[in-house]
């Protein structure tokens, strides 16, 4: 009798030191003050990552308190995250909208067409989005050097002379009208699709994995003495692709002009050049997102 | 409306070129490490080692009550090893998504996989432990007078205490291990810079081999502070086992 | 929608994809198969006659026990990425990185299996006129083979689980399904893990009988009584990451 009611206690003690520590580690969700909390998510790629930082850091600089949720996944999950409610904030590509968030087959043949469409598009859905940045950065075809000497490759078209062709690119590409299935369609290309989950395209054209390669416009490695040919959308699939950040319209109610102009001011500063330095810096000097931004933020007189 | 660029454009700062080592790839830079050890490696680490603590606090707490259950009812532990050899058996990634249903894309998520598997680790161990308590002891025990309390606390649990801390060596070395994944689903722990490093259009060395040492050195210095705390809590029971 | 009814939508939608992509599932299974077979066999290949000799010779146990605590320490994610800087990205690296993983419980299995063998049976081996050869062979390697095979099943079923994280490297298998999101849906991803789960079960259950096939009646219960005899540490317990 006796050890049963101590046997009771030790295990009760036990279980609930247990209980204690795994409700104090599932952490406090500190609710408080009626303004909704600014949750600002990223997409999984190394640009995503340094606007991530851009913003958050612009925005903690002037008071705001930001959650932050970095590497979320692609357009298609960090929309789900968005409708969702798990982030209201993250910056994303006007073509993207167009293309991918809301599937249209076509898109606009301006910048500013498409930025205006997708405003409207969001809006319709009880989002806005903020001002665009002079930069964009979209889709490009890209192969080695050699390849491209090899096969005497000049536009997208020509990669058919290629022999059991394969196109490397994020998984995603797969299902996208401005990526594997317009680049079927629209260039009549005959090619086999290697998702590329882990590893980046330049790392597999590299390895020899594939033929040719999804990159984006921005990437450092395809600048001055790249060691790889970017073949030219004359058909402009890729659409345009400046950044501008969708956000939730009762965020923008409840902040009003403030979070408005913190969010333009960073955005407005984000030219091409701007944005491949920084590109550079965290994936050829390998310097840390978080600290590229704080220096560029610094110097405009931004933090 | 879409921004231009005012004036001549914005103040591109310049942001330190890497060293050679770093832009080419060498195998190791260790100007890199020490450079980010602050913003890149030591977060993971300490992001690490939390979510192996938590997950080894809380299978531990589960475990031991549930082989001190299993110990007086001997029928239970054949269906609780059982059940904890068949989850051990799920690839952690499979594990991390069937959760997300349940507890979505966070850390409890994360948490309630590591723990399950250290469960299997931990369980067959204590009741082990508390099975291989000599029967003579036992007669002495009662010889003595002791209580089942008392025996319990003076006499089975310190004589089960190898079994125990060789349980708790496991699951701690696995659980650093597993932990390493959890970062596909989060950005935490030695994991995450490990699958950065390998998006870089060339993977990017260092950071693996240094995450990777941490990781591996975390694990290796877990194991040896519990090898010595066996020694000072147990001393009789250090023999030829490692 | 309820939480619940949300949860069992999400798992309906897992079913129907497993349902509509038989085929696809079948080949990342043996996909899958493929891999973890060759990491398990470059791993039998190098480290069982290594940890056999070990026994045999009874030297070099803090190598064994170094070999087997490293064996779980390394994660295999850290493998899979160091060795892709080495070997590039497909399959070689993948197979590398998980027969690094299998010889752990192989390398301390069939040391401990030999070494352990009775020292009395040994003897009398030798004095009834047995080589050192013979001895291994008809003595040590019968005796030794449930705690073997023991080993071999758990390394087995080790690579068979962790497999899926070689999709990351190019490693392919129902992984490349599971990190593939975007391309599959979480339905895919969560119908892939679903998949995942019971090929590492039917890997258990299959292997399991396999061990008791190969291991007779007789030893197998003398194994257990030394297993109950002797307290060391539990050692089939595989670290799966």
């Amino acid at each position: 009798m006796r050890f049963a009611r101590a046997k009771l206690v030790v295990v009760g003690a036990v279980v609930t030191a247990g209980l204690v520590a795994g409700l104090t580690a599932c952490g406090s969700s500190g609710s408080g003050g009626n303004k909704p909390k600014i949750v600002l998510g990223t997409k999984n790629f190394s640009e995503e990552y340094i606007l991530g930082q851009l913003y958050k850091q612009a925005l903690e600089a002037k008071g705001f308190t930001v959650s932050y949720k970095e590497n979320i996944g692609s357009t298609e999950l960090i929309t789900a995250a968005l409708t969702s409610g798990k982030i209201n904030l993250y910056p994303e590509y006007t073509g993207e909208i167009v293309q991918d968030v809301f599937h249209r087959s076509s898109t606009p043949g301006t910048a500013q067409a498409t930025y205006a469409l997708g405003k409207k598009l969001e809006q319709q859905k009880g989002y806005t989005l903020f001002d665009a940045t002079p930069f964009s950065d979209t889709n490009a075809v890209v192969v080695t050097k050699a390849t491209a000497t090899k096969y005497k490759l000049k536009t997208i078209a020509d990669l058919n002379r290629i022999p059991g062709l394969k196109l490397g690119g994020l998984p995603e590409c797969a299902t996208r009208f401005n990526c594997l299935l317009g680049l079927r369609k629209e260039y009549g290309l005959k090619v086999k699709f290697v998702p590329l989950a882990g590893i980046s395209s330049y790392a597999a054209l590299d390895a020899g994995t594939v033929q040719t390669a999804i990159g984006f416009s921005t990437d450092p490695v395809l600048g001055p003495n790249s060691k790889y040919v970017v073949l030219p959308d004359s058909k402009y699939l890729f659409g345009f692709q400046n950044i501008a950040p969708i956000v939730s319209q009762k965020l923008v109610d409840a902040y009003g002009s403030k979070l408005a102009d913190t969010i333009n001011s960073v955005s407005a500063l984000l030219t091409t050049p701007a944005m491949i330095a920084m590109n550079k810096a965290v994936s050829i000097d390998k310097q840390s997102p978080q600290v590229v931004a704080q220096q560029f933020l610094k110097s405009n007189g931004l933090s | 409306m879409i921004l231009a660029a005012t004036g001549s454009g914005p103040v591109i700062p310049h942001y330190g070129t890497g060293s050679r080592c770093v832009v080419e790839n060498h195998a190791f830079c260790s100007s890199w490490v020490s450079a980010h050890w602050g913003d890149t490696l030591q977060p993971a680490l300490v992001q690490h080692v939390e979510l192996t603590g938590i997950a080894v606090g809380i299978g531990f707490a589960i475990a031991f009550s549930a082989a001190l259950l299993a110990y007086r009812r001997r029928w239970l532990s054949g269906p609780i090893e059982g059940i904890s050899a068949l989850l051990y058996t799920i690839p952690s990634l499979a594990l991390f998504q069937i959760l997300v249903p349940f507890t979505g894309i966070t850390t409890t998520t994360v948490e309630v996989a590591l723990v399950a598997y250290t469960l299997v680790m931990l369980f067959p161990n204590f009741v082990t432990g508390l099975n291989s308590v000599p029967a003579d002891a036992l007669d002495v025990a009662r010889a003595m007078g002791f209580t089942r309390r008392q025996t319990l606390l003076r006499v089975e649990l310190p004589l089960a205490l190898p079994a125990i801390v060789a349980g708790l060596r496991v699951a701690v070395v696995s659980t650093v291990s597993l932990a390493t994944v959890a970062a596909f689903l989060l950005p935490k722990g030695l994991g995450y810079p490990i699958f950065l490093a390998l998006k870089e259009p060339s993977p990017f060395r260092t950071e693996i081999y240094a995450a990777g040492a941490l990781a591996v050195g975390l694990a290796l210095a877990a194991d040896l502070l519990l090898v010595a705390a066996r020694r000072v809590l147990a001393p009789w029971a250090h023999r030829g086992v490692a | 929608m309820t939480s619940a009814a949300v949860n069992l939508h999400t798992f309906l939608d897992a079913i129907r994809f497993i349902g509509s992509n038989w085929h696809l599932l079948l080949d990342k299974a043996a996909q899958q198969l493929e891999l973890a077979g060759a990491a398990l066999g470059l791993a039998m290949a190098v480290v069982l006659p290594l940890g056999i000799a070990l026994g045999h010779l009874r030297r070099g146990s803090t190598v064994a026990i170094a070999g087997s605590i490293a064996g779980r320490a390394l994660p295999v994610l850290v493998l899979i990425a160091a060795f892709l800087t080495v070997f590039g990205i497909g399959f070689v690296n993948n197979m590398i990185a998980l027969a690094v993983l299998a010889s752990g419980p192989i390398l301390i299995n069939s040391y401990e299996g030999v070494a352990h063998v009775e020292t009395n049976v040994v003897d009398a081996a030798r004095a009834s006129g047995m080589t050192a050869g013979e001895v291994l062979r008809r003595v040590e390697l019968p005796l030794a083979l449930p705690l073997l095979a023991a080993g071999v099943r758990v390394a087995a079923v080790t690579v068979v689980a962790t497999a899926p994280i070689a999709a990351i490297a190019g490693g392919g298998g129902l992984g490349d399904i599971i990190v593939n999101q975007a391309g599959y849906g979480f339905d895919g991803v969560l119908g892939a893990s679903i998949c995942a789960m019971a090929l590492s079960v039917f890997a258990y259950g299959v292997l399991t009988v396999l061990e008791r096939a190969v291991t007779p009646a007789g030893l197998r219960r003398l194994a257990e009584l030394e297993k109950g005899n002797r307290r060391r540490e539990t050692v089939p317990v595989a670290n799966i990451t």
